[in-house]
């Protein structure tokens, strides 16, 4: 194998390498509590969080608790088991999908949003004039917006399953129909418990941090003008969907692999 | 490296003779460009400085050298015989609160308005309270002439405007040292004359170094007290600027008539 078929994989080891110990400087400031110099902009970044961005992570993670619903009443009709189409729908909802719908929906719109304001801010000189104004431009812009992440983002979580499983029950007893309402629910609860929800929020979480931080470093090192602002918003796309799943893998192989948490038999 | 910093700290007391800032025997790199290649430089304190010289000869990469945004591959830069490449971050972020820098474009920060980007180091840097920073705020506009704009974005602001507004947000907390990069770019002759008035009268009000660094030889004409020539990552020749506009130098004499024949070509 040459130099030139090597340089790829080498170039995607130097970025990985670059993002984890930018990501490393980034959280150092918020678990440091350096962050919260700047705890006015950290707040202010939250509520731009709140406002434009909770509605189209709602929508979305309502039209996937739809999918899964619909999926699990046509799956169990056709098992001859429609009752139990609770089953289907609380693994795919609390497990799978409402994680990675969040996670879509958080790169798309919060990871590029960040690597474009980052980015105009870096080539439009903002980011020196932070800088010599004294004020440390990581942790004005990151630190603050990882910390923002985490204050708002585990409630808008929250609601968001709350939006995911409304959905499922509209489909599966409203919709389709073949299940009472009680014995949709009874099912439905029995297939998940307090620890799911726990390992739930952690797998969001960890995909959304991750999202903030790829988005930080790819605005951060913007440079070569606008055309350069969206090659890196691409760019952390890119990166932010395949970190997505391989989170959302990862967190179902360590939280439900060895035990599935099921209460079927011994 | 520690050593070497001790040797800068050393260096520099030595080298602290009322220049603000001091290059010295400053080489810098991008690749397989070489920018500065043994730059030597003091600007003097308490004046308005030029540094002089054709596109893509290194100036705005000394401003960035003076403010710690770049750092020499070799030799040392000084501010007040202080080595900033020996500087610990902490001490680094203290010693940019001396400086005020005026952007190409003014580098305001679009999310917020001209009276929020103006008042954003005190709010930072300063225990004001905010009928203080808009006393002070104000006064600064009012410098400038753009009191009536306090509420308006930067996308609203012509490039005049937004460069008299980054230098009002440049002086608010009264450096010792304002740079300026290029204030010259983009604006017309009328406005680029009225701008150098303004740093004129604003630095006989507040003092200081300035330090302006332009292509634009009518700029120097007006303002300039200290020239600097830069070419090739060298200054040429710096001096006085009366001393200067007489100089032998040839490429000096070039650049200061504009002319088109000498040293200086299109390469």
């Amino acid at each position: 194998m040459g130099p030139g078929r090597l340089s790829t994989p080498r170039a995607w080891i130097a970025s990985f390498g670059e993002i984890t110990a930018f990501s490393a400087r980034v959280m150092g400031e918020v678990v440091g509590l350096g962050v919260f110099r700047f705890f006015g902009e950290a707040l202010r970044q939250a509520g731009i969080l709140i406002l434009s961005s909770t509605l189209v992570i709602w929508g979305l993670i309502f039209i996937i608790g739809l999918q899964c619903g619909i999926e699990g009443a046509y799956f169990n009709r056709a098992a001859g088991t429609p009752a139990y189409a609770g089953v289907f729908t609380a693994w795919c909802d609390l497990r799978e999908l409402v994680p990675y719908a969040f996670g879509y929906m958080m790169a798309a719109k919060v990871g590029t949003g960040i690597v474009a304001e980052i980015g105009s801010m870096r080539i439009s000189d903002e980011i020196d004039a932070l800088e010599v104004m004294g004020i440390s431009s990581m942790t004005f812009l990151c630190a603050t917006r990882l910390l923002a992440a985490w204050l708002v983002l585990p409630f808008m979580y929250l609601a968001g399953i709350g939006a995911g499983f409304f959905a499922s029950y509209l489909a599966v007893v409203q919709q389709i129909g073949e299940v009472s309402s009680g014995g949709f629910l009874q099912v439905f609860w029995m297939f998940q418990n307090p620890p799911d929800l726990l390992f739930s929020v952690i797998k969001a979480m960890a995909m959304a941090t991750a999202i903030v931080l790829v988005g930080c470093y790819y605005g951060y090192t913007a440079g070569g003008g606008p055309v350069g602002v969206g090659t890196a918003t691409a760019k952390s796309m890119v990166v932010n969907i395949v970190l997505v799943h391989l989170i959302g893998m990862l967190g179902t192989q360590v939280f439900w692999g060895a035990n599935p948490r099921a209460p079927i038999g011994g | 490296m520690a050593a070497q910093d001790e040797q800068r700290r050393e260096d520099g007391r030595a080298a602290d003779d009322g220049a603000a800032v001091r290059f010295v025997d400053v080489h810098k790199s991008f690749g397989r460009n070489h920018i500065l290649r043994g730059l030597d430089l003091a600007i003097p304190d308490g004046r308005i400085s030029m540094i002089l010289g054709p596109s893509g000869t290194g100036k705005s990469v000394c401003i960035k050298h003076m403010v710690g945004l770049l750092y020499p591959d070799r030799g040392d830069v000084l501010v007040h015989g202080r080595s900033v490449p020996a500087m610990r971050d902490d001490e680094l972020f203290e010693m940019r609160k001396k400086f005020g820098v005026l952007f190409q474009d003014g580098a305001l920060f679009g999310s917020m308005d001209l009276y929020d980007n103006v008042a954003f180091p005190l709010r930072q840097h300063t225990d004001k309270g905010e009928d203080e920073i808009e006393d002070i705020v104000m006064r600064r506009l009012r410098e400038v002439g753009l009191e009536g704009s306090r509420d308006k974005m930067p996308n609203e602001l012509s490039g005049g405007m937004r460069k008299r507004a980054g230098f009002a947000r440049a002086l608010v907390l009264d450096p010792d040292i304002v740079l300026f990069d290029e204030p010259d770019s983009g604006l017309d002759p009328v406005r680029t004359a009225l701008l150098c008035e303004l740093i004129e009268e604003v630095h006989a009000e507040n003092g200081g170094a300035y330090v302006v660094i332009t292509h634009d030889i009518m700029s120097a004409r007006r303002i300039a007290e200290y020239i600097a020539v830069l070419w090739r990552g060298k200054i040429v020749e710096s001096g006085p600027a009366a001393e200067l506009f007489d100089s032998g130098n040839e490429f000096v004499r070039q650049f200061l008539a504009g002319a088109s024949s000498g040293p200086l070509g299109m390469e």
